[in-house]
């Protein structure tokens, strides 16, 4: 039951949510239930962090909302990747991939 | 472009609250639905399943905070709640609310105001451009008229016209080099076309004058060289002030011609607002002229007239040092090529005589000069004042927070952060403090106001702004955000530390707690600081007394004093007698003049003639400097009050061409006839020649005619128009005394209307009783004298305050411990006992400390103070007995009431 949110890497919340939006716009649950999906129910989000995470990539632009009906004819706020948002994400990526690569080079030295 | 929008966001987050968070709800609630729906459709109760999410996902009003509180915008929504709940706090406690927004309010007032004046008198330049680059020759204030060489160890400062002339021009140094009178002329101006005279204040400057000061006019040409010229028509520049005041701006006086002392005058034009000329004083000049319209021509073309200060504008590339040695240099050759005209005596000196180059961004330095002491000992009181004040605050948010404590410890019970707890408590603070602070601004302008009247009794216009200028008014918010902070830090740290247990449990009710630890000392130094203050206000209100109450020599009661100016009405030496002869007619006929009398110049009336005197039959004597002489006419001395000693006065007998008298004071005789009998011995001035034009027939008593601190000076007097072959010119009448029945006051429009029947062109320049003239001799000691009084009563009360306070806060916290001691059998007697032990402790200690504070920071005052010690015992004793009798009672009140406690109340508070 623990909250598994707090074991995401310092700054990475970002990216995912960013990630999970390239494909489509998305409600903050779709985000939630995408993240938990592919990352094999690995991370596990509350609503807090989550809707706290929201809050800063629009303020900072990267992605915009919009009231729509959902697919259950309730209605709920989708966000959507801006330009600027995706360029983030494109910049995030190939950052964290020469990370982890770095960190793995690290690790497997002997 | 983010951080505008993130700044925009926030900002319709706080002032669209409820819009936000109705969408922020809206979503999440759509979010908590869609999770809830998907555990349903796995098989859970709609009651299991809504739990599920809730510990999951975390509640809704979690999650809502949690989001709020990322925005910038949270910091700033708790604080403005932070600063309401404040506000309202300190709304429901108005008393304590008052006694410290007051206290604040009267200790930065005082120092604002204070500050400002120094500000405005000792630290702003002359309001022209670059004023750095301004340069005075010379370094002291002497006035009016000399010859020879100069004292003060030779600095010279007073030049001749020629050595100006020649020193501006062997100096290339200066930009400009201006000179100008070095005080200001009373001046009769008559606009064209306009019936009555009126008295106007000029002031005589070199052509250059507005150039050197790199000022523009605001309307019309300012002087220019060329008009510096005798055979130049005349013009004058008025300034804005009295063009604003006298004349409504109106334009058309600009190029118009007014008759000014008798000789029609172009005004040029007016000087900027607020240019002032080359000195802050009182009544600044309304016109300017130049050099060569003085009357006095002598004065611009005989070397040996030293009237003139010399001020210039030093290009920005010399050396200041080097310019000093090269016009020092150029005024001995100066000198040593004019010899023939410096007397003998002074001829040894001239190798002293040099010129001292100082720094004049704000002009000639006389009220700076003049108000230096005084001010330093202003600075020092209000920031006594503001010292206790600050204490009395410590002390009262102390006492307000430790009576909070319980409050504290439930708030931190409940999982208040300690930060929002102490945020909460300084938020109060500050609060207080900014509202000290504007109250405070206001008293400074009031102040400054007060301060500036009574600095300038008597003045109609001071060119000083009562605005608090902005350097101080950061200064007072400063300092109110800081004693706000400092003072409001203490008592919530101590709050915050405490143990909630420990609060709620009542421990440390009845036991010493860290907050009185501190009180006590605060409230000692309050005493102290108290003691000081009244000790100053007593010392120099008895000077004050003294200095008014002195033995002047002449009676000021049921006298009045008109100063009027037949020069400046175009009088000539020949027309004086007659002008004389119809005064002495119609002035006993004003109803309520008992006696009367016209003079040169009337007791301490700021200006005084001295002048070398030859005694027949005795060598000259130097040692002494020459002594003062006046002219009077009949009556004179019955009329100012001032006893005959010996022989007679000078009366009706004394004409033009009768035998020619003298009337001596003690001092005069005591000094020039030690040990013989004046009356009948002969004096003259100018040279020995002269020794025998004037027969001594009377003594009269000393009187103060210049320096009211001093001992009387040495005074010889003539009759008014006695003048013998090539001696001293003949008087000028510039005063008429007159002795009334009744308030002197009341008899001004007779006089006046007197006045105007024998010529209703002689220009009136003041009509006061002798007590107001005199009294404007002490502008400086009242002004201090009454703040320091003010200051010294503000600072018993607050130490009174304090100490009420303090005792109080005491007995509150002991009821129950003395309504044990009661029940144990004490009575009211040792209760009260008890209670003022503690406050006469503090009282004591904070006179042991204070007294010898006092008397050492009296030792410093010592030379401002007259007829008084600065030890003296009486004023000691007097502010001791006020101030422990005040504290008493202060803290009596409280022990009062703690032997009224009834012991079972008491007991059955807990």
């Amino acid at each position: 039951m623990g909250d598994k949110s707090s074991d995401l890497v310092q700054g990475t919340l970002d990216m995912l949510v960013l990630k999970t939006l390239a494909l489509e716009a998305m409600h903050g649950y779709g985000i939630t239930i995408r993240i938990e999906q592919m990352s094999r129910g690995v991370f596990r989000l509350n609503a807090g962090s989550l809707f706290l995470a929201i809050q800063r990539l629009e303020r900072d632009g990267l992605i915009e909302s919009e009231w729509k009906p959902t697919e259950n004819n309730r209605r709920a706020k989708y966000y959507a990747l801006t330009q600027k948002g995706r360029k983030r994400l494109d910049n995030e990526t190939r950052e964290w991939g020469r990370q982890v690569a770095a960190i793995a080079r690290i690790l497997e030295a002997s | 472009m983010s951080l505008l929008r993130n700044i925009t966001t926030g900002l319709r987050s706080l002032f669209r609250k409820e819009q936000v968070d109705r969408e922020l709800d809206d979503e999440l609630r759509a979010y908590q639905e869609m999770a809830t729906e998907k555990k349903m459709k796995d098989g859970m109760s709609r009651q299991e399943a809504l739990r599920a999410v809730r510990l999951e996902r975390g509640s809704l009003e979690v999650s809502k905070e949690i989001v709020r509180s990322g925005g910038w915008e949270s910091i700033v929504d708790t604080l403005w709640r932070d600063v309401r709940f404040g506000a309202r706090t300190l709304r429901k406690s108005p008393g304590f609310t008052a006694v410290v927004v007051l206290t604040l309010a009267l200790g930065i007032g005082a120092n604002t105001a204070i500050f400002t004046l120094i500000d405005a008198v000792m630290l702003k330049s002359l309001p022209v451009p670059n004023p750095a680059q301004l340069y005075r020759l010379g370094d002291n204030n002497n006035c009016c008229v000399m010859d020879g060489t100069q004292q003060n160890g030779g600095s010279f400062v007073l030049y001749s016209y020629q050595l100006y002339e020649d020193l501006r021009d062997h100096t290339p140094e200066f930009t400009e080099l201006a000179a100008f009178e070095s005080h200001l002329s009373n001046l009769s101006v008559r606009r064209h076309g306009g019936s009555s005279v009126e008295p106007y204040r000029g002031e005589y400057v070199s052509g250059n004058y507005f150039k050197m000061f790199g000022v523009r006019a605001f309307g019309g040409r300012l002087l220019a060289p060329p008009d510096d010229s005798q055979s130049a028509p005349r013009v004058a520049v008025m300034s804005y002030h009295t063009w604003l005041q006298h004349f409504g701006l109106d334009p058309s006086a600009i190029g118009s011609t007014f008759n000014i002392n008798g000789v029609p005058c172009t005004i040029a034009g007016v000087a900027p607002p607020g240019f002032y000329g080359d000195t802050l004083r009182g009544d600044p000049p309304d016109f300017w002229l130049a050099l060569a319209a003085n009357d006095e021509d002598r004065w611009l073309f005989a070397p040996e007239f030293e009237w003139l200060y010399v001020i210039g504008r030093l290009r920005p590339d010399v050396v200041p040092e080097h310019v000093q040695a090269r016009l020092t240099g150029e005024l001995q050759q100066w000198l040593n090529a004019h010899r023939e005209i410096i007397p003998e005596r002074d001829r040894g000196d001239i190798p002293k005589q040099h010129v001292h180059l100082t720094a004049a961004p704000s002009g000639v330095d006389w009220m700076q000069t003049d108000y230096a002491a005084g001010l330093h000992l202003l600075v020092t009181i209000v920031a006594l004042v503001l010292l206790i004040a600050c204490a009395n605050i410590a002390n009262l948010l102390l006492a307000r927070g430790s009576a909070n404590r319980s409050q504290t410890a439930v708030r931190l019970a409940l999982g208040a952060p300690r930060s929002r707890v102490i945020q909460q408590m300084l938020i109060e603070s500050v609060l207080l403090a900014l509202g000290g602070g504007a109250a405070g601004l206001y008293v400074a302008y009031a102040g400054t106001h007060a301060i500036l009247l009574l600095a300038f009794r008597g003045a109609n216009y001071v060119p000083i702004d009562a605005r608090p200028s902005l350097p101080v008014l950061g200064f007072s918010i400063f300092l109110s955000l800081v004693t706000g902070i400092v003072f409001g830090i203490l008592p919530a740290w101590t709050a915050s530390k405490s143990d909630p247990l420990d609060a709620l449990r009542g421990a440390g009710r009845s036991k010493g707690d860290r907050a009185s630890l501190l009180q006590k000392p605060l409230v000692i130094a309050q005493v102290a600081f108290s003691i000081v203050l009244l000790i100053a206000a007593g010392l120099v209100t008895q000077s004050l007394r003294n200095l008014e109450d002195q033995k002047f020599g002449f009676a000021t009661e049921g006298r009045l004093i008109v100063k009027i100016s037949p020069s400046l009405a175009g009088y000539t030496v020949d027309k004086l007698a007659g002008l004389y002869e119809r005064l002495e007619e119609a002035l006993p006929r004003i109803p309520g003049v008992l006696s009367d009398s016209l003079s040169w110049y009337t007791p301490l009336d700021g200006d005084n003639s001295n002048e070398r005197v030859y005694i027949e039959g005795k060598a000259p004597d130097y040692r002494w400097t020459a002594p003062s002489w006046d002219r009077v006419g009949p009556h004179y001395f019955e009329t100012i009050g001032t006893r005959l000693l010996q022989g007679r006065t000078i009366d009706e007998r004394d004409t033009p061409g009768a035998p020619r008298v003298a009337v001596i004071n003690e001092t005069f005789a005591r000094r020039f006839f030690p040990n013989e009998n004046p009356i009948g011995q002969h004096l003259g001035m100018g040279d020995v020649s002269h020794s025998g034009d004037f027969e001594i027939v009377g003594i009269v008593e000393d009187a103060k005619y210049q320096d009211t601190r001093g001992p009387a000076y040495a005074t010889f007097f003539l009759p008014l128009l006695q003048t013998p072959p090539g001696g001293p010119l003949a008087g000028w009448v510039y005063a008429i005394e007159l002795r009334v029945a009744g308030k002197p006051q009341n008899i001004e429009p007779a006089v006046r209307k007197a006045l105007a029947e024998v010529d209703p062109n002689l220009p009136v320049l003041s009509v006061m009783s002798f007590g107001e003239h005199v009294a404007r001799n002490f502008n400086q000691e009242r002004l201090i004298a009454r703040l320091a009084e003010l200051f010294g009563l503000l600072a018993l009360i607050l130490a009174c305050v304090g100490l009420y306070g303090v005792t109080a806060y005491a007995v509150a916290r002991r009821t129950n411990e003395i309504g044990l001691r009661m029940a144990l059998g004490a009575d009211r007697r040792s209760v009260l006992g008890l209670v003022l032990r503690a406050a006469l402790t503090q009282l004591g200690l904070g006179l042991a400390i204070g007294i010898p504070a006092a008397l050492a920071g009296s030792y410093l005052l010592a030379n401002q103070l007259y007829g008084v010690e600065s030890y003296d015992p009486i004023i000691l004793g007097l502010a001791v007995v006020v101030l422990a009798g005040c504290a008493m009672f202060a803290a009596f009140v409280p022990a009062r009431r703690a032997s009224r406690i009834d012991p079972i109340v008491a007991l059955r508070y807990e």
